[in-house]
Order: structure tokens, then C-alpha cells, then sequence
């Protein structure tokens, strides 16, 4: 018979060696994965992405922003841009580089991919929306066009990604960039927000706290040099330039204001009867299918009827049918107050 | 001589799974899930019916044929939905039987109490298709909340026949079919409300797409409804325009039909170009402007006037049924009734069949094999192996599945169950599973493979994966024989004889204790690792309470569960009392293959605190965990020499516990062992049924794979610790 506190010992070493393999994030093979990505193939593709995005924002592309994206020394980013000059996917003769036919169509793909995954994790997974981008930017470098045009038609081909940005075609067609920076817009004006930056991440998640999200129309109320403060779902914050330049808004038809309040059906006290204005955009792929298919649309009156014994869910009386929806599910749905006096408010 | 229609609409079938009988007509029956479609279903086809897969999908169809005047009727049960967007395989199924298989005619079941949801999904039924009968279901139930639908209004407003009834009491059945057949042979016209005049920016796009479709294709009949799919990048229809198989689903289309290529590549390309000035809600545009229909129609049909008795007494009911002071007693009070009857009232019909089957057939089939001068091996072979194992398996499965499922169904029939899930979905989303998994983990305590099948119940694709593969911690009724009696042989005795069965018993709730502790704690870290990707939705409908029908849960019970999970099992139990006696019987180099695989087996289970005998019963009682005593008892008797035992191969039991404890201490039981068996027999992999019907339910072998390893690796796990935790205090 084996001594127990020998067997104990081994166990405990078996258990440790696996852990040190396949622990998330820290374990050696996470290790090993992250090693694998930073070959030359990523590189060449990061950087054509990056010259592609100046170019397509008109802002300059130069050594340094290069080296800064990919975040490596000048030298490297200079390899790079060589090596990328000698693969004729850009022009390195002029100061700033410039895409080639060839490598224009070659950064259009990579963005393809990107977007296309960003939009089928949305859609089809239950990952949460912080990870889309890094799991995306993984994704583009693998992923063979063949691949990516059955992912298209898997997902019906979708226009935009989960952003607001537009997606190109597998021809590589492209609409051109829609509205204009949140620090142009007038003073006084509402406006719609199209697209959200979702880089740096820090930024993202910031815009993301206040409410912000393609499709939420925001009152601009006040503007300086040095911030601009607005009114979106009933909350009034402020951004700073940084954190403005990275949201795209359009004008709205004259008449159309932010909303007022910023109530959600969660809010609804027991009894209480409310109308749905909006589903948050933050509910996307089968989530909101499910909300819309169960009659959660625009204009529907719900009624809170009943309080699980956990208090969470909470069952809705929807259509005609009693519904029991979680709590997270039920903060998507906005919602105005349909009698004001009907329903003991919590 | 077939016309083409005919030709394409054979082959359409073919493709989607439909075995080719003669039929004169093809029904499908759609609808809402719980609004009683299935009622319908049996109603219509009795005993005629066969269930199957849909081809490439897990998901479950069942059809049926029966005859209405004279006229041959095949009929096709659709998935139940909420709508037709093919967001989901359900519904994916669904429309597309709908658009390609062309039914001769699409019963839509509505739920009278729920009619404007209902309805959303007659109007897109009827965008696709205009052969169409709406069957008005429950309207007592209806009427009993106050809630009167005018049918003949509906009808008019619809412009399809609506027949009110009560499916349950097969009222309105009759007129149904009759109206039915009439739309299907063209002597009723239907002119189906189609949804017109969306929004602005949509319309446009749509009005545009739809004229170009319809002057491609003049005689389809859902012109509007393709040009929408076609906007919605719709992949199984834009492939039926490209390929020109939508110019032959019209009801008579005929050759010359199918434009040229060119027109037909011409279509697919101008929706993709009109797809980038829609609106980016555009799909929310279209399901609320359904919605305001559905919402106009409802309230058009509905009666006034009647007194408002409204939802009262399901209120008062939920109200306490769902309470924070009384919902937790009042679920613990009903569950342990249900367990209580399960387990006292399976006792006297097991032994009879134990009795009959094994005390008295298996001896019978013996002499007979002598008198007949069959050789030993083959008699024994067939009669100690193959028979005695079924045997086994039913007299233990057979009686507390026959009054578990249909105990438990009755309650899912009232209404009950659902307000069970809705309260314990609190401590189930802490987990990352769905309150339902309440019942599916409930139904595991039956049998693990009914537990799997009921899943099917939880239509979110993480939490239907989570709830499965955990289904095994449930302690199944396979399982719970062993855990009695070794729980008394080893741990009662340890205690004074008056309180032996109280602390006994105390011991086996405490491994189902463990074993529901283990599926929250295996839900939780399935969800955030391997499962964390899957895609997730949560709802969960409390349907209206409905006094339940007696007949017909029994007879549902009893077949679809009951009997489907022990034909399973007896197909899994045969060939396995086949290798017990083979390995018990052939003998390599004088000890028989079973010795050999014991003393090889002996050194890890004696690490784990079991033995060689346990794990080599565990290994061949893969098919039914009620043969494990058996076969630990056989080969005991044969690997240490004990006395007693009816021969090699032979599994037997003895009649009381404390000569069961005899052998087993003779074999080198101690405490421990007895400890561990009971760990390792909760935490195991599950029964090959079970395993299989994972497989059939997943569609995947790698799920199939994770279920299958992860309960057995955690079982060595466990018992390994405990064992050597023992041994150092010990």
C-alpha cells in the first residue's frame, strides 16, 4: 500500500503541474498562445490595419503612430514598413506611408474579419462585450477568407458591427464614414450616436458607464474647449476631448429630444404598468430577438405582476402572457410611466 | 405522371426528413409552445404517430397520419415558437418545412387566453403562406378569465377559417378537419391579412424589392414576404431565388415559371444594395409593426361586456405558491410527497417483479435449458447473463419510474412546475444555469436519461448544455438501492440499533446532498470555462394553472418517458449481463478473465480507498447502475473465495443486509470502502442510456465526451482524498 502523505504529495504535484499548464490567462499554455500571436504575420497585418485606418479617418500616418499602435521600438516599426514596401501592400517613397492597391485590399480583409467576429460574438455567444474586441483582434489573423464569407452568410450578412461600424463587403465596398465627432455638434442640438471607439479599452468602458451606445440620443447642452456636457437617458454628464473625439453622432429630425427619464422596466414597483420606450442596444444577437419575438417592442404596456420568492426574477405580465425575466434583462427594456398615479413606486 | 410542382415538392420533402408514405394531403401545426399543440397533435393522430429528428438538428419531430373522410392525411407536429425569423434551429425548422415542404395546409394552435402573442405568429404564418386554419384552443380557460374571443369576427379579419375549441375535450376537433381539408383541396379561398405599410424608410425598400420580385415571379404568392427575407439577408431564401427554386413553390406553378438567370441574379444584387439605406433597427421595425397588428386584430376580436373575473384566482394562487414566507415550505412539502410516494410505492411491486422474474423464471428458463439439453455455456450465456441482467434492470427501474413520471408530470400539467423553476431561479443564476434545471435535476432523481431528455424544456443553448451535463449529480433511483443498503450494512451499524435506520438514512440525503452541492458548484464553473461562449437567453413563461387531464398524462407519461427510457435500458442491460458472465466464465491460463482483471484492478482501487471487485462492477455495469450490487456480490464470491453465490457469472442478491455484509467483510470491506462506494456511486460516469441519450440530445460528441469524464474523473478525485485523509488519521 502507498503511504497516504507520499500519494497526498504526488497528487498535490500532478495538480499544481496541470494548473501551471492550463490555468486562464496565466498558465503556459495562455502563455504559449500569446507568444504564437506576435509573429510576423500579425505584425504586417496590425500595421496595413493601421495605415488603413488613417487613411480612412484622414488623419496622418507616420513611424511613430505606427510604433506606438503596435506598441514596439521605432527600429521595429521601420522593419516592418520595409518589409511591408518590399510585399508591395505600401508606397514607403513619401513621408507618410501610403496603401497600395494590393494592400488596401489585403487591411480590408483583416478589418472584414474583425468586424464580422465582433458581430458574430454579439450575435451567437453569450461572451461578455468587453471581451469582443481583444477576441476579435485574435480572430482576424486566422480566419481564411473562405471562412469568412461562410461567417457572412451564417450571420446574414450583417452591415454594421456591433459599434456602429460598417462592415465591408466581401468585395470590399464600404459606405463612407457617417456623422461627425461629438465635440462638432452644435450647442442646443440633439443628436444621434452612431458609432463608439472601442479602443483604448479604459475610454470605451467609460462611455459605455454613462448610458452611451449606438442609438441613444444625447441633448448637447453645453460646450468648451475643454469638455462638453450632455444629456442622454435622464443623466447629464461630461466628457473630455479625448473622450469625445471617440464618439460619432449624427443630426436627428428637428422635434426628437433625448429622453427624460432614465427608468428601465427593472424599475417598475410591483403593480406598477409601464410602456416600452427602447430595448437598450447593449441587448443584441438572440437576447433581444427573444425580448422582441415575446412582444417587448416599442409601445407595449407591461405590468409588473409578481415577485418571485428570491425577488429576482420578477414575472411580467407581456401581451397577455405572464413572462418571468431576470433582472439584468429587464434593465434593457426603457420605459416611460404609463399613469403616474397608478402603482406604489419603491 | 408527376408535375414538376409535384417533382420539386418530393424532393423538397426527401430533404427535409419526411419518409415518403402515400398521403393525400400534408398538414403541418404550428404554434406558440404551451398552448396545448401537442394535445392537438395526439387528438388527431391516437397511437398513429412516430417521432424522429429533423435531419441534421436535435431538434425532435414527431408525425402522424389518420384518415378524415375518406382522405389520407399526413400530419407534421413544427417545433413550438414565438416566431418564424429562423433565429433559432426551432424555428429554422419550422419555416422553412413551411415555405419548401409547401403543406397542403398549416394548422396554426392559438391560445384563446393569450391571443395578441399568439397572433404575432399567425400574421407571419400568413405572410408565407394563405393556406391556413386557425384553431382557437382553451377557450373554456379563457372564458374562465373573463376572457371571451369572437371567432367569427377573427375569421373575417384574418381572412382564414378560425375554428374555436377545446383540444383537451376534442371540441372542435371535427369542424377543424373539415375546414382543414377544405383549404387544402381549394374549396375554401382564404385571403390572408398581410401586415401592410411599414415605416417610411422601410417601405420603401420593401415596395421596391417586392414589385421586382413579383415581376420575376409571377405566380408565387408571398411576393412581400420574400422581397422582407430577401432585405433580412435571409440565407435559405436568397439561395431559392438564386437557384430559381422559388418559382416552384406557388400551389400551381407550372413550367416557365423560373426566370433567367441573369433576372434572378439581378434580384439578389439590388437587395443587396437596398440593404445599406435601411434603418439599423430595421428588424425591430418589423416585429413591432406585426406586434401593432396583432395588438389591432386581438382587440377587434376580443368580446366585451363580460364580467371581468380576469386572472383572480391564479393570482391568489401565485401569490402564495411564489411568497417569500410560504413558496420555499410549500415546494420542499409537494417534492417530498412526490419522492415519498415514489419510493414506498415502488417497494411492493418491485419485489413482485423481483420475485416473479428472478426467483421464478430464471430458475424455470434453467430446467427448461436442461430438459431441451442446451449445453451449460449457452444456458448459461443466455439465461444467467442476458436474462438475468434485463431482469434486473426492470424489476428495479420499472415501478418508481411508472409513478414517478407520471406524479411529476401532473404537476408540469397544473402549472406548478413552472413557479418552482421561477423561485429557484435566484440560486440558479448564481450558478450561471436556468431556473428550470430545478426540474430537469428533479427529473434526474427518477432517471438520469428522462432528466437529460427533459432539458429540452430550457431553450437557452448554455443553460440547456450546463443542466445536462450536470444531470448526473442527481442521484438516480438506479443508484439508490445501493446507497440503502450499503449505508446500513456499514454506517447503521455503527450506530445504536434504535437509531441505526434514522442515521442511515441520514447518510444517504447527505450523498444527494452532496450530489445537488456538486451540480451547483460543477453549473458555476462550467459557465464561466468551457461554457462561457455558448449563447445564452433567459424567459420563462408561468403559464395560466389548468386543472390537469388525468388520461392523458398517464398515457404521455407512460410512453413517451417511461417506456422509451426502459426500452433504452434493456437494450444497454443485455449485452452487459452478456460480458459479465463471458469474463466470469472464460478462463485464460486457469483463473477466469475476471480474476485477471481484478488482481490488475486491485492496486488502483485499493489508492482510492475501493477495490479491484468495485471497479471491474463499475466498468461492466456501465448499462444500468441497478446491477452493481449484483455483480460486486458474483465476483466477490468468485475472486475471494467466499461460500455462497449461485456460480460463476451468476448475479444473485442475498435476502437479508446482514449476510450481504458477511460476504462483503469476507471480501475485505471496511468502512472506508463502504464510504467510498457510496462517494464513487454518486460520482460516476452516467449509465450508457444516459450517455447515449446525451449523444442524441447534444448532437455532439465532444458534450457527450465532457458529461461522460467529468463525473468519473472527480469521483476518482474525490475518493482518492478521502481515502488518503483517512489513512493519515486512521
Amino acid at each position: 500500500m502507498v503511504d497516504p502523505a507520499t500519494a497526498l504529495v504526488v497528487f498535490s504535484g500532478i495538480v499544481v503541474a496541470l494548473g501551471a499548464l492550463f490555468w486562464p490567462h496565466r498558465g503556459l499554455g495562455a502563455r504559449w498562445l500569446r507568444l504564437r500571436r506576435l509573429d510576423e504575420r500579425v505584425r504586417l497585418e496590425d500595421a496595413l490595419k493601421h495605415v488603413y485606418m488613417c487613411e480612412r479617418k484622414g488623419q496622418a500616418c507616420t513611424l511613430e503612430s505606427l510604433a506606438g499602435r503596435l506598441e514596439v521600438p521605432l527600429s521595429d516599426a521601420a522593419d516592418i514598413l520595409a518589409r511591408l514596401a518590399h510585399l508591395a501592400l505600401v508606397r514607403a517613397d513619401t513621408d507618410a506611408p501610403e496603401l497600395t492597391e494590393q494592400g488596401r485590399t489585403s487591411a480590408v480583409q483583416v478589418v472584414r474579419t474583425h468586424r464580422l467576429w465582433e458581430r458574430y460574438l454579439a450575435d451567437r455567444t453569450g461572451i461578455p462585450a468587453g471581451e469582443w474586441h481583444d477576441q476579435a483582434e485574435r480572430m482576424e489573423h486566422t480566419l481564411t477568407a473562405a471562412e469568412v464569407d461562410a461567417l457572412e452568410s451564417r450571420l446574414g450578412h450583417p452591415r454594421w458591427d456591433p459599434h456602429g461600424d460598417p462592415i465591408p463587403t466581401a468585395a470590399g465596398d464600404l459606405p463612407p464614414l457617417r456623422g461627425t465627432g461629438l465635440m462638432n455638434a452644435p450647442v442646443g442640438s440633439t443628436v444621434e450616436v452612431v458609432h463608439l471607439e472601442d479602443e483604448p479599452r479604459e475610454l470605451y468602458d467609460r462611455l459605455v458607464a454613462h448610458g452611451m451606445a449606438p442609438g441613444v440620443l444625447l441633448d448637447v447642452l453645453e460646450r468648451s474647449e475643454r469638455k462638453v456636457r450632455v444629456r442622454g437617458d435622464g443623466r447629464d454628464f461630461e466628457l473630455d476631448p479625448v473622450a469625445a473625439r471617440n464618439v460619432t453622432v449624427r443630426a436627428v429630425p428637428a422635434g426628437q429630444r433625448a429622453r427624460e427619464s432614465s427608468m428601465t422596466l427593472a424599475d417598475a414597483g410591483p403593480g406598477e404598468t409601464v410602456r416600452v420606450v427602447a430595448l437598450s442596444s447593449a441587448c443584441q444577437g438572440t437576447q433581444r430577438r427573444r425580448l422582441l419575438d415575446l412582444g417587448v417592442v416599442r409601445g407595449t404596456e407591461i405590468t409588473a405582476e409578481l415577485r418571485s420568492a428570491s425577488g429576482n426574477p420578477v414575472a411580467y405580465r407581456i401581451r397577455g402572457a405572464l413572462i418571468a425575466l431576470r433582472r439584468d434583462q429587464a434593465s434593457w427594456v426603457l420605459v416611460e410611466r404609463v399613469d403616474s398615479s397608478a402603482g406604489a413606486v419603491a | 405522371m408527376a408535375t414538376v410542382f409535384e417533382r420539386h415538392r418530393t424532393s423538397n420533402l426527401v430533404r427535409l426528413g419526411l419518409r415518403p408514405d402515400k398521403w393525400d394531403v400534408l398538414m403541418a401545426l404550428a404554434g406558440n409552445p404551451n398552448v396545448g399543440k401537442s394535445t392537438v397533435f395526439n387528438a388527431l393522430t391516437g397511437l398513429r404517430q412516430h417521432t424522429g429528428n429533423w435531419p441534421g438538428k436535435t431538434v425532435v419531430r414527431a408525425e402522424g397520419a389518420f384518415a378524415h373522410n375518406d382522405r389520407r392525411v399526413k400530419v407534421v407536429d413544427l417545433p413550438g415558437t414565438y416566431s418564424l425569423q429562423a433565429g433559432s434551429t426551432d424555428e429554422e425548422v419550422a419555416r422553412d418545412f413551411i415555405l419548401f415542404g409547401r403543406p397542403d395546409v398549416t394548422v396554426v394552435v392559438v391560445d384563446a387566453t393569450r391571443l395578441e402573442r399568439n397572433l404575432n405568429l399567425v400574421l407571419q404564418i400568413l405572410d408565407i403562406t394563405d393556406k391556413v386554419v386557425v384553431y382557437l384552443n382553451l377557450v373554456d380557460e379563457a372564458r374562465r378569465h373573463g376572457i371571451a374571443v369572437d371567432a367569427e369576427r377573427l375569421e373575417r379579419r384574418l381572412g382564414v377559417p378560425v375554428v374555436a375549441g377545446v383540444a383537451r375535450e376534442r371540441v372542435g376537433v371535427e369542424t377543424l378537419l373539415d375546414k382543414a381539408l377544405a383549404v387544402a383541396s381549394g374549396e375554401i379561398e382564404t385571403a390572408p391579412y398581410r401586415v401592410e405599410e411599414h415605416a417610411p424608410e422601410v417601405e420603401g425598400a420593401l415596395g421596391t424589392l417586392a414589385a421586382l420580385v413579383e415581376e420575376s415571379f409571377p405566380r408565387i404568392p408571398n411576393a412581400r414576404w420574400i422581397a422582407m427575407r430577401l432585405l433580412n439577408a435571409d440565407e435559405a431564401v436568397t439561395e431559392a431565388v438564386a437557384s430559381g427554386e422559388l418559382g416552384h413553390l406557388g400551389h400551381e406553378a407550372t413550367e416557365g415559371t423560373v426566370p433567367p438567370e441573369a433576372v434572378r441574379m439581378r434580384l439578389v444584387e439590388e437587395a443587396r444594395k437596398l440593404r445599406w439605406d435601411l434603418p439599423g433597427d430595421f428588424h425591430d421595425a418589423l416585429v413591432e409593426r406585426t406586434y401593432a397588428a396583432a395588438q389591432e386584430v386581438a382587440e377587434e376580436s376580443h368580446m366585451t361586456g363580460l364580467k371581468k373575473a380576469g386572472f383572480d384566482l391564479d393570482r391568489t394562487l401565485d401569490r402564495l405558491l411564489t411568497s417569500r414566507w410560504a413558496g420555499f415550505p410549500l415546494m420542499l412539502a409537494i417534492l417530498a410527497t412526490v419522492f415519498w410516494l415514489t419510493i414506498e410505492g415502488a417497494n411492493v411491486p418491485s419485489a413482485m417483479l423481483a420475485s416473479v422474474l428472478i426467483d421464478g423464471v430464471h430458475p424455470w428458463l434453467r430446467e427448461l435449458g436442461g430438459g431441451i439439453g442446451m449445453p451449460w455455456w449457452l444456458s448459461g450465456f443466455l439465461f444467467d447473463g442476458v436474462y438475468l441482467a434485463t431482469a434486473w434492470v426492470v424489476s428495479v427501474m420499472l415501478p418508481p419510474m411508472a409513478i414517478f413520471f407520471p406524479l411529476f408530470t401532473l404537476l408540469e400539467d397544473f402549472g406548478y412546475l413552472p413557479r418552482v423553476a421561477f423561485n429557484l431561479d435566484g440560486l440558479f443564476r448564481k450558478a450561471g444555469a436556468h431556473g428550470k434545471q430545478a426540474l430537469t435535476m428533479c427529473m434526474g432523481f427518477g432517471c438520469n436519461a428522462a432528466g437529460v431528455v427533459s432539458t429540452r424544456v430550457i431553450d437557452s443553448p448554455r443553460e440547456r448544455l450546463i443542466a445536462i451535463i450536470t444531470n448526473n449529480f442527481s442521484l438516480c433511483n438506479g443508484r439508490w438501492p445501493t446507497q440503502i443498503l450499503i449505508a446500513s450494512i456499514f454506517i447503521g451499524a455503527m450506530a445504536p440499533a434504535g437509531v441505526a435506520g434514522l442515521v442511515s438514512a441520514s447518510a444517504v440525503v447527505g450523498i444527494a446532498l452532496l450530489g445537488i452541492f456538486l451540480m451547483f458548484v460543477t453549473s458555476w464553473g462550467l459557465s464561466r470555462t468551457v461554457l462561457r461562449g455558448e449563447a445564452s437567453t433567459f424567459s420563462l413563461e408561468l403559464p395560466p394553472y389548468r386543472p390537469p387531464n388525468v388520461v392523458q398524462t398517464l398515457y404521455t407519461s407512460l410512453i413517451d418517458r417511461t417506456l422509451i427510457v426502459l426500452w433504452r435500458a434493456v437494450i444497454f442491460a443485455a449485452p452487459a449481463g452478456a460480458v459479465i458472465w463471458l469474463v466470469s466464465n472464460i478462463h485464460v491460463g486457469g483463473p477466469s478473465v475476471a480474476e485477471h482483471l481484478v488482481s490488475w484492478l486491485n492496486p488502483l482501487g485499493l489508492l482510492i480507498g475501493l477495490n479491484g471487485v468495485i471497479l471491474l462492477a463499475y466498468v461492466v455495469a456501465i448499462p444500468a447502475n441497478e446491477i452493481v450490487i449484483p455483480a460486486v456480490l458474483m465476483l466477490t464470491v468468485l475472486t475471494a473465495g467466499v461460500a455462497g453465490g449461485s456460480g460463476a457469472g451468476v448475479m444473485f442478491e442475498l435476502d437479508s443486509a446482514a449476510a450481504t455484509g458477511e460476504v462483503l467483510r469476507a471480501g475485505g470491506w471496511t468502512l472506508l470502502t463502504a464510504v467510498n462506494l457510496m462517494l464513487f456511486s454518486l460520482l460516476h460516469n452516467p449509465c450508457s442510456t444516459t450517455i447515449y441519450t446525451i449523444y442524441k440530445e447534444t448532437g455532439s460528441a465532444k458534450w457527450t465526451t465532457v458529461a461522460t469524464l467529468l463525473p468519473v474523473v472527480m469521483g476518482f478525485v474525490v475518493c482518492f482524498l478521502v481515502a488518503q485523509i483517512w489513512r493519515l488519521l486512521g
